[in-house]
């Protein structure tokens, strides 16, 4: 595993020492950096072991003795999804930023650390180690957004450093908290989830609502969401992907990781207002969603209504239904990651072309781009919840579990109003895109998707109809580590 | 030998100095041969200490060699040698005789070895006024400038205010125990009565002015603005270090006389004056002196922790600052041999031009700001982990919002590096004493973030 980080950044360095003006030896590179990553991950999927819940492949290194703090990897079925997300949308995402003209170079550099930071994020099974990776990924976000972003780069790009630097502080103290108050002393993530007995009450709600701080901020859950509307549509397409496909991902497996098994008593305590806040990201994060006039923005804020969802499954977890609402929540993780990652390089491609993303400005092009069009289709349906493709699986498992819980059906059946909301912003979207009547000003001027953009989108809407008519395989993935999840709830 | 190993280094960079002096009149206009010479004098007088200044010896009943001291004088030789590195090709210095500069400089450097090894209040103060002097003429150091000389005018004036406090504590001290030995103080137990803990905040007030503590921190952005570059980067690191190194020396064996609530209390309104100061500034050492007040805070958080804990926190931050903020001075100098000027928008599109200077200067920025896994994260972890495990729950909070705020406005020069059109036109030279400096620093910014545990196990050793 720590190869699969080294990977992407061992690129990095490499490209950072290339001379300048060799533009396409460091793309090449860094989809061979990226490329190898994504198999070697694929290669971990496929060897993964569904049976056990347990870390697979544990790399464990003494790092600072004094803190008793290892370096420690590992992955199982929670993490290992999302792994192969990251590597998949890192390498697609390379492959969709051939069009970045400028300063490329430091691009694919920035791109590369961030890849390997997120990986780290998923991997890191020591707390500290964790938090490190954690704050690895914030800065070359920072640049990306900052360097190659839209109008309003510079003040997206600060105010989502601070932002999420913001949350993880809170972290940063939960987690020396968590340090002292277990016995022996540790930050093996493992370890503090079999002392999570240990924690009273007080501590834990304490505890819970910092992390939740870090976390929430990232997903984003309302109200701590006004940095990403901003981030995504200043974001060049490419970094737009993986900030709705693998950063936002990390908010939502923090808390699933760290805050639900270390501090179980406190999440029990929580859960009407965690069920409360989904149903306002869905609902809320739709309607925004609903009167955007930028494509971009829109589906930012379908991002805030589908991490809804994803929360929605999570408070599933004492619930009759509980490891349908873990797995879907899980599932949903990855489903938004593919729907939206590809939803975000279609805007991109539209963008390219029209250098505006207004709804309006558009108009017929159906007609005109039938593969743009079609492909648009079908991750808006599949975004939407279509059946058959992939997002309805998993909103349907976010729902059927969080139902599960009796106090709080009230909001799920609410929350329902979510997915008519989103069916109606997609399908305005794509009624006034690719439908009515042509908008003259495009004549001759907007070709339909070339090889490489299809290349990166072809592979996601692939995924989509996997996942959409077989979601076993991913499932059956995650499953072991889910039931031992639920465990801890006391659930079956 | 036994007599003398303990100051070994102070002895060295005395002879170095005059040598400069009775040098420079011999030979004129070799400023380059002096500088040399310092250096090689702060390397020699660091591998003194290295090997004879930890054996405990007491030199003349005045001056102890302990492994607190030995470490303290290493690192701040460290910090000086890479001082005098930056003064090689300063581009205002051109043109003017740098022999007294250099003397006064090592000079300065004795009075920080002695402030860190002084076991009597006398010669703690002799060295404050050593450091002080010394300080003060190579601030004012380019006497064509109005700006140079107004700041050592200032500093000056709050350095004899300072001192005065300093002064009258001991004179409090003096009548309280009949001596000058900071032993007297460790003897006492536990009897924290009125003169005694009036003694001890003067004595602190004019310690905190080295430190530049709030509220003895006025002085810090004139001073370091008027200042040759090279001088602020000396001031912003090493009297401080010093200065907690005979904080150290005389408080650390007493957390039980009730000061730790008022230092607890001036650490956070250190941070929180030293941040909310450096959000507005458009001059680059305006910016980096608010900054340093502001660090001084994480580290007084961790001396206000107490405990073997705290203080060794306190010591790895001071170490960690020492080496990132000279680093971003480093940088500082580069860009301004470069540009001619220290405001913010010289900074514009710097990275289009000379990326790797501007990749390394983002190191140190992250380094001060304290994300991992670099050095200043690693003092930051280790103060606010102190602070938590005594219970100082509102203080580590206040530093962790305070790092926020810096990271505005240390972004804020990455800001102008990477996201402004360039003003430059061609890249910025450098030197390879600057390079020299830089990979010093960065080298130690890096490797003591990914491997600190060494130096926590030797700074925890201290105060067993």
């Amino acid at each position: 595993l720590s190869l699969l980080i080294s990977l992407p950044l061992i690129g990095a360095v490499v490209i950072l020492a290339l001379p300048r003006g060799k533009v396409s030896l460091q793309r090449t590179l860094a989809v061979f950096s990226s490329g190898l990553a994504f198999a070697l991950s694929v290669w971990l999927g496929l060897r993964f072991d569904r049976t056990t819940a347990a870390l697979q492949w544990v790399e464990r290194l003494p790092w600072i003795p004094q803190f008793n703090i290892h370096y420690q990897l590992g992955v199982d079925g929670l993490s290992g999804p999302l792994v192969l997300l990251t590597t998949l949308l890192s390498l697609l995402s390379i492959i969709a930023s051939f069009n970045i003209e400028t300063r490329v170079k430091e691009y694919f550099f920035w791109f590369l650390m961030l890849e390997a930071g997120m990986l780290g994020v998923f991997l890191a099974t020591d707390f500290f180690l964790f938090y490190v990776f954690w704050e690895i990924t914030l800065v070359p976000m920072y640049f990306l957004i900052g360097i190659w972003g839209g109008p309003q780069k510079e003040y997206a790009a600060i105010k989502f450093f601070l932002y999420t630097l913001f949350g993880s502080v809170g972290m940063l103290l939960a987690m020396i908290a968590l340090y002292f108050t277990s016995n022996p002393h540790t930050f093996d993530m493992m370890e503090l989830i079999r002392q999570s007995g240990r924690f009273s009450a007080l501590f834990q709600g304490i505890v819970f609502l910092a992390l939740f701080l870090a976390f929430a901020i990232k997903v984003p859950v309302f109200p701590f969401h006004t940095w990403l509307p901003l981030a995504h549509t200043e974001a060049p397409t490419a970094v737009s992907v993986i900030l709705a496909g693998v950063l936002l991902k990390m908010g939502a497996y923090g808390i699933l990781r760290i805050s639900t098994p270390m501090l179980p008593v406190a999440t029990k305590a929580f859960l009407p207002i965690l069920v409360v806040l989904a149903f306002i990201n869905i609902v809320y994060g739709a309607a925004c969603a609903l009167v955007q006039k930028d494509i971009k923005k829109m589906v930012a804020y379908s991002s805030v209504n589908h991490m809804g969802y994803c929360l929605l499954g999570m408070t599933a977890v004492i619930g009759a239904n509980a490891s349908a609402g873990l797995s879907g929540a899980i599932l949903q993780m990855v489903t938004h990651g593919i729907v939206t990652g590809s939803l975000f390089l279609l805007v991109g491609v539209i963008y390219d072309r029209a250098h505006t993303r207004d709804i309006d400005a558009f108009g017929g092009l159906g007609a005109r781009v039938p593969i743009l069009a079609g492909i648009m289709t079908v991750q808006a349906m599949a975004s939407l919840g279509l059946p058959g493709l992939a997002g309805f699986i998993s909103e349907f498992l976010c729902f059927l579990g969080a139902y599960g819980v009796a106090a709080q059906r009230i909001w799920v059946m609410l929350s329902v109003l979510g997915v008519l909301l989103t069916a109606a912003f997609f399908l305005k979207m794509l009624k006034s895109v690719f439908l009515g009547e042509f908008n003259k000003r495009w004549e001759n001027r907007f070709p339909d998707m070339t090889a490489r953009e299809l290349v990166s989108v072809l592979p996601l809407v692939a995924l989509t109809f996997w996942l959409g008519v077989a979601p076993g395989a991913a499932l059956r993935m995650m499953n072991a580590t889910v039931t031992n999840l639920v465990r801890i709830f006391g659930g079956s | 030998m036994p007599m003398v190993s303990g100051i070994l280094p102070e002895i060295i960079l005395a002879f170095a100095g005059l040598a400069v002096l009775v040098g420079d009149s011999l030979w004129p206009g070799r400023d380059r041969l002096w500088l040399s010479l310092a250096a090689a004098s702060a390397i020699a007088a660091g591998f003194c200490a290295l090997f004879f200044g930890a054996d405990g010896a007491v030199v003349l009943g005045m001056v102890i060699a302990d492994p607190l001291s030995a470490f303290l004088k290493i690192i701040l030789l460290g910090g000086v040698f890479i001082v005098i590195l930056l003064s090689f090709n300063y581009s205002e210095f051109r043109g003017i005789s740098l022999s007294t500069y250099t003397a006064t400089l090592l000079f300065s450097t004795i009075g920080l070895l002695l402030l860190v090894s002084a076991t009597d209040l006398v010669l703690l103060l002799i060295a404050i006024e050593l450091l002080g002097v010394g300080s003060f003429v190579i601030t004012g150091y380019l006497s064509k400038q109005m700006r140079s000389s107004e700041a050592a005018v200032k500093f000056f004036l709050f350095g004899a205010l300072s001192t005065a406090l300093f002064v009258l504590g001991l004179s409090y001290y003096y009548g309280i125990f009949g001596n000058t030995a900071i032993a007297s103080l460790l003897l006492t137990r536990g009897e924290a009565n009125f003169p005694l803990l009036l003694t001890l905040v003067l004595l602190l007030a004019g310690l905190g002015f080295k430190l530049a503590m709030a509220p003895f921190h006025m002085w810090v952005p004139d001073a370091y603005e008027g200042a040759p570059t090279p001088v602020t980067a000396f001031l912003s690191v090493a009297p401080k270090a010093a200065a907690l190194g005979a904080l150290l020396r005389l408080f650390s064996h007493h957390p039980e006389l009730g000061l730790q609530p008022l230092i607890a209390f001036l650490a956070a309104l250190t941070m929180t004056i030293g941040n909310v100061g450096a959000v507005l500034q458009k001059n680059i050492k305006r910016l980096l002196g608010y900054s340093s007040i502001a660090q001084m805070g994480y580290v007084l958080v961790g001396f206000a922790t107490a405990g073997p804990r705290g203080f060794s926190s306190a010591l790895i931050y001071v170490t960690a600052y020492l080496f990132m903020n000279l680093g971003a001075f480093a940088c500082v100098v580069a860009v301004s041999n470069a540009t001619g000027s220290d405001e913010l928008s010289a900074y514009d599109g710097i990275s289009v031009k000379s990326l790797p200077l501007s990749l390394v200067f983002v190191v140190f920025l992250l380094s001060l700001t304290g994300v991992p896994p670099l050095f200043g994260f690693i003092g930051k972890f280790s103060v606010f982990a102190a602070a938590l495990s005594s219970g100082w729950l509102w203080l580590a909070a206040a530093g962790c919002l305070n790092s926020v705020i810096s990271l505005y406005y240390y972004f804020r020069i990455a800001h102008h590096m990477y996201f402004q059109a360039p003003v430059i036109q061609r890249s910025v030279a450098l030197s390879p004493s600057l390079v020299g400096s830089l990979a010093l620093c960065l080298l130690i910014t890096v490797g003591f973030g990914l491997a600190p545990d060494s130096l926590m196990a030797l700074t925890q050793s201290f105060f067993r």
